[in-house]
């Protein structure tokens, strides 16, 4: 029997379609069908300056908007052979690890929701409002900020005391999530086991991020980025490849991001760098950029995004090319899928964090 | 196996139950008015524009109109349906005259308020005073 899952279902996040092949409770077949956000990122680069593009970068996935902004950035950076400031790069690594968390905690309480647990949602929910509200207070907006420019940040960083009591109270929470999830019998039983993903499908497959790491693998893009060169941090990893593990890997990684966040916040305190300016005065009529090719990656929280730009001399981009993360591990929907029951459905897809809008862009 | 597993249900139950003595956090909107940064991007103002069209040249969905007689700005409105508040015509503005407000409340029963003059009268401002 065929049956169609969505694309309007609540737990696809977005648009997704399922067609699913199923005999009785048992999936024999899958086929995603994608394309119901997509809103040509690419191509309406095509027709809009470098600064126009700039803030509509942020809704390639707009619970990231900060490394979409940051992959953009870089590569019209490379073009222009600029560099910014050391504090606008530590400001850059201090608010993306900030989205990281909160792009996890909106991960942890939505995915919960689609298993059936209620609270959790509320719980994680509250504490990212933390976030979102220091995000608000310095750039403006809840989700799109637009506050990366090229040459630096837009404006100095406000209130940055205000950074420390939000993780820690983040951290305390997590204990709390913890004891409400780690070993409840009826979260362990939908999701430990469930979904394997080996390491040499994820490799095959491209799957970067979490999911990946998930599986047995230390790829992690931070590591040899110049920009995470003078933070220290572990890289979240676990063995099994199962919905369990990717849970347990997005956990440890909101702990390690906050370490970063930490030092981040020495950094800035530190006397020579709080005199430096935060962006290179670049406010021109028009920005033209010589011809060449940039590319420029980042490691969002589903795994590798990357901008490649091409520019041929004048003041708009001829081609730009992202490549996200999340719309290959829909792909792996199908591997994944077959032999499990409808109800592990969205148990295993919840579990990849797929990010629609940044499926089809 | 059975005991920890209930236990840590019960211990779950617990956290879940604490929750019930807990502040709420939710606001309470149209009664409770949130408490608004002032890097807000909300509706616009404007004071002293030079008409360089710098704000035109920068917005990414076209909004801006000005009109202007030699060098007297006539004319300037934003179209609020098209307008993102990205804020680059605030940002890029050489004089600060256009500005990002509050005002948040932009919901109204009629399409016309939506793309306004900005540049008010100088009969208006003397009423005012």
């Amino acid at each position: 029997m065929k049956l169609n899952l969505g694309p309007q279902h609540p737990s696809t996040h977005g648009v997704l379609r399922l067609i699913l092949d199923v005999d009785g409770e048992k999936i024999l077949a899958c086929e995603p069908v994608i394309g119901y956000l997509h809103r040509g990122m690419e191509k309406m680069a095509e027709g809009m300056t470098y600064l126009q593009y700039l803030p509509t970068v942020d809704r390639v996935d707009y619970l990231s908007g900060f490394f979409n902004s940051f992959a953009y950035v870089t590569a019209v950076e490379k073009l222009l052979k600029i560099t910014p400031p050391k504090k606008a790069s530590i400001i850059r690594v201090l608010l993306m690890e900030l989205n990281r968390i909160a792009s996890h905690l909106l991960w942890l309480g939505t995915y919960l929701l689609d298993l059936g647990a209620v609270s959790p949602f509320f719980y994680t929910f509250r504490e990212r409002e933390l976030i979102l509200n220091y995000f608000e207070k310095i750039s403006g907006q809840r989700l799109m900020y637009n506050y990366f420019v090229f040459g630096g940040v837009r404006y100095e960083l406000e209130e940055i005391d205000t950074i420390i009591p939000i993780v820690k109270a983040i951290l305390e929470k997590l204990n709390d999530y913890e004891k409400l999830l780690t070993d409840n019998p009826i979260f362990l039983s939908r999701t430990k086991h469930l979904g394997i993903l080996t390491r040499e499908i994820a490799l095959e497959y491209s799957i970067t991020g979490p999911n990946l790491r998930a599986s047995n693998s230390h790829l992690d893009f931070r590591s040899n980025t110049s920009e995470y060169k003078d933070f220290e941090f572990k890289i979240a990893k676990a063995d099994e490849g199962d919905c369990f593990a990717r849970y347990i890997v997005r956990l440890e990684e909101i702990r390690e991001s906050s370490k970063i966040i930490y030092q981040a916040i020495d950094y800035l305190k530190r006397e020579e760098i709080q005199k430096s300016p935060v962006n290179i005065d670049l406010k021109p009529m028009n920005l033209y950029v010589e011809p060449g090719e940039a590319f420029a990656d980042v490691e969002t929280p589903r795994g590798l995004t990357t901008c490649c730009i091409k520019a041929d001399g004048t003041d708009k981009p001829y081609r730009v090319k992202w490549r996200t993360s999340s719309f290959y591990a829909v792909q792996l929907l199908p591997k994944l899928l077959i032999g499990h029951t409808i109800s592990d459905v969205m148990a295993v897809y919840g579990s990849l964090d797929v990010m629609l809008p940044e499926v089809d862009r | 196996m059975i005991v920890k597993s209930l236990v840590a249900l019960l211990e779950g139950l617990f956290t879940v139950f604490k929750h019930l003595f807990k502040k709420s956090v939710t606001l309470q909107y149209p009664d409770e008015r949130p408490n608004l940064p002032a890097t807000f991007r909300g509706r616009h103002e404007l004071s002293g524009c030079i008409g360089c069209g710098v704000c035109q040249q920068v917005c990414p969905c076209h909004a801006i109109y000005i009109e202007k007689d030699g060098k007297n700005v006539t004319s300037y409105k934003i179209d609020l349906r098209k307008c993102m508040f990205c804020g680059n015509c605030q940002y890029y503005c050489p004089v600060s005259a256009i500005k990002l407000k509050q005002d948040f409340e932009l919901a109204t029963g009629d399409e016309k308020d939506l793309l306004k003059e900005l540049i008010r009268d100088k009969k208006e401002d003397e009423v005012i005073k």
